[in-house]
């Protein structure tokens, strides 16, 4: 294993009970990245980050976190590694900068170094006004910011932060995303969150699980080509409200349908929601190719009055939601058998496993 | 599938041997030293029964014990600054067992005195006790001795009663409750430190409170009032039993303290054991035989009862320790649980 492996995990499982929350996830995370890691609630997240800090151990696996195994040292793997739990649990009858302290004194910083650093932390996450204040009084967002503070204070070459921005504002938000860009140079980030435009500013990776299992791994590149479609959104003039300067008649909608339908190339015609004015669709084809001509021709040549015509490449926000709607079902048993429900998701199943392959390869 | 249990069992074992080196493997030699103290003290402290022959020689070790106590807190910060010896490890190391403990022990006896718990309880009882002591049946003017003996028939199961489990209710419960549990043990400590350093904090709390206890026969027989010669001798020997079945009820409300993530099960949980193990010793007049030598032997009120006559009873001694020990082990097990489950 190189060194510069800094975080890996490889056929992590953990069981609370009969439930299979993780489920033989795997994966590495490399010095100076910054990993998103990505799931919508229950996917597994945190359950993975406690295992990764020694929290509770997993049911099978193993995780190294600087090449130290989490069974075997675990006090090895949590001097390297600052952690923010999800929901950032606080002594609330401590001022924070106690807090700090105490912190601080359990991570062996020696005064002079504490004061230094509580320095810079207390600057980035903005807690100087309340240093001398009791947790309890302070708002969620000051208490995450604590939160951030604790797991920074001894620049730790490791961080594992969960949800570490749910509870700031926009501004804040922003604000450690830069900080955290800025230190990702030799230090390492696995982050979790649920907001994609969070992981589109701060991480160039990211992993997404879905119940328990790492649905994709890759560059946010990579993750965005994954479903290997583009979409396209058509409109045509519907009615003459407005002046009408088509050549043709007014197009009825199974028409327009049609007509999409027998472009080549278009995989998938959905008619979008709009008013009476105009028919939209959308379409979808392979990535590689530019349908936008030939749509463009075809509506022309019928002499209707093209409205709109845009092309994307998919949105994570859109891979998120493909990778990881419909998993629901999945059953999450340990050793049970796939209900009828569960049956069917069996295929996409197998092409998630297929793309594990392909990344660890 | 049986590849999956054989591979599940290979990590027990691992991990009962991992924990057995546990203390050589990754701890530097002086926090070996400093861990067995307690167990070095724990050793040495039972002495062969000794008359309260003179007052002088128990009054010195009274002191010492109590000096002891202090500097349980005091050698740590100083064994801490010493350079840790370190095998083949990058120098920047993880802080010492006593530095760790001292930190944790620190902060959970200051957190008891940052809510009102524990002057409530602490100033209830010294009123309590004090009301107890002059009015209950006639008072201490009904009795020609000067002594207290008839408030150290009451404290006992008091403090069994409410003190010990409300001091010790929190203490698991509340960081499970809360969730600071995961902060405190992903921060780089043992769960020994942990748990040692929550039940010294408890019973910082507890020797507070039974420090204060001698208030009373200074206010009576010192200043403002001088009653008579006070017989010190009794009463310090009631408050080391008072101490040594404290820490063993403090260890027992540890331990159910990590059961739970309800202070309120915590606390009757504790209460109830606590006034059974005490109360059961009222039975052994009935129970014949055996089993009333069973229930005298695990009976906190037969084993404290030399302490108020003013004896040091080793074997009581031994039993409260012992009961300390256990029940701290349990607690330590119960927390490293959480890892395999
Ligand atoms: N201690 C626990 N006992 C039982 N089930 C748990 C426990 N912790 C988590 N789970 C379950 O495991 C699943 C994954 O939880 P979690 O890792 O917290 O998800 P995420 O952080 O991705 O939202 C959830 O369905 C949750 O209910
Ligand atoms: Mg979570």
């Amino acid at each position: 294993m190189s060194t510069d492996v800094m975080i890996y995990a490889s056929d992590l499982s953990k069981n609370f009970g009969s439930f299979r929350a993780v489920d033989k996830i795997n994966f590495e995370v490399n010095r100076g990245e910054i990993v998103g890691f990505l799931g919508p609630n229950g996917a597994g997240k945190s359950t993975t980050m406690r295992i990764l800090t020694c929290f509770i151990a997993p049911s099978s696996g193993t995780a190294r976190i600087n090449g130290h195994d989490v069974f075997e040292h675990p006090l090895a793997v949590r001097e390297n590694l600052g952690y923010l739990p999800q929901r950032a649990p606080l002594y609330l009858e401590m001022s924070v900068y106690e807090y700090l302290k105490f912190a601080a004194d359990l991570r062996n910083l020696d005064e002079s170094t504490f004061k230094k650093r509580a320095k810079a932390v207390v600057e980035v996450a903005g807690l100087a006004q309340v240093l001398g204040k009791e947790i309890r009084q302070l708002s969620h967002g000051y208490r995450q910011r604590v939160g951030l503070a604790q797991a920074l204070i001894k620049d730790p070459r490791i961080l594992i932060l969960d949800e570490p921005t749910s509870d700031l504002d926009p501004n804040e938000k922003a604000e450690f995303l830069d900080y955290l860009k800025q230190l990702a140079k030799d230090r390492t980030v696995l982050l979790s969150t649920h907001n994609l435009k969070e992981v589109e500013t701060a991480c160039a990776r990211a992993i997404i699980v879905s119940r328990g299992r790492v649905v994709a791994d890759g560059s946010l590149d990579e993750i965005r080509g994954k479903s290997g479609r583009v979409r396209y959104v058509v409109s045509v003039q519907e009615s003459t409200d407005s002046p009408y300067r088509g050549t043709g008649a007014l197009p009825r909608e199974p028409e327009v349908a049609d007509l999409l339908r027998s472009i080549k190339g278009a995989t998938r015609v959905n008619e979008l929601p709009t008013d009476d004015r105009a028919h939209a669709f959308e379409l979808t084809s392979e990535r590689d190719s530019d349908l936008r001509a030939d749509i463009f021709r075809a509506i022309a040549d019928k002499g209707w009055v093209l409205l709109e015509l845009h092309r994307d490449t998919q949105t994570l926000e859109d891979v998120f939601r493909h990778l990881t709607i419909g998993e629901e079902r999945r059953n999450r048993q340990v050793g049970g058998k796939a209900e009828p429900a569960a049956v069917a998701q069996d295929d996409e199943d197998d092409e998630d496993d297929d793309d594990d392959d392909e990344d660890e390869g | 599938m049986s590849d999956k249990k054989k591979e599940e069992e290979e990590k027990k074992k691992k991990l009962a041997a991992a924990a057995e080196e546990d203390d050589d493997d990754e701890d530097d030699t002086s926090d070996d030293d400093d861990s067995s103290d307690d167990d070095e003290e724990a050793a040495s402290d039972p002495k062969p029964p000794v008359k309260a022959a003179s007052k002088a020689s128990k009054k010195d070790e009274e002191e010492d014990d109590e000096e002891e106590e202090e500097e349980e807190d005091e050698k740590p910060a100083a064994a801490a600054k010493a350079p840790a010896p370190s095998r083949g490890a990058p120098p920047q190391v993880r802080a010492s067992f006593a530095k760790n403990l001292w930190t944790i022990t620190k902060r959970e006896f200051a957190g008891y005195f940052n809510s009102a718990l524990a002057y409530i309880v602490i100033s209830a009882s010294m009123v309590l006790f004090g009301l107890y002591f002059f009015f209950y049946q006639g008072g201490i003017w009904q009795i020609d001795r000067a002594s207290l003996g008839r408030m150290f028939d009451f404290v006992p199961a008091w403090i069994c009663f409410l003190t010990i489990p409300l001091f010790t209710m929190r203490a698991m419960s509340e960081e499970k409750r809360m969730g600071t549990i995961e902060l405190l043990i992903t921060l780089p400590v043992r769960d020994s430190e942990v748990i040692l350093g929550k039940y010294l904090g408890a019973l910082g709390v507890l020797v507070v409170q039974i420090a204060l206890l001698t208030f009373y026969p200074l206010v009576m027989f010192k200043f403002p009032w001088t009653m008579g010669a006070f017989d010190w001798g009794p009463f310090w020997s009631s408050i080391f039993g008072l101490f040594l079945m404290g820490s063993a009820g403090i260890a027992i409300g540890m331990l159910f303290s990590g059961m739970t993530d309800s202070q309120i099960v915590s606390y009757f949980a504790t209460a109830a054991t606590l006034l059974i193990l005490f109360f059961v010793g009222s039975l052994v007049q009935f129970v014949k035989g055996w089993p009333g030598e069973v229930i005298s032997f695990f009976s906190f009120q037969t084993r404290y009862e030399p302490f108020a006559r003013g004896l040091i009873d080793s074997r009581a001694v031994v039993y409260f320790l012992s009961v300390t020990v256990l029940c701290l082990l349990e607690s330590f097990r119960q927390l490293e649980g959480r890892r395999w489950r």
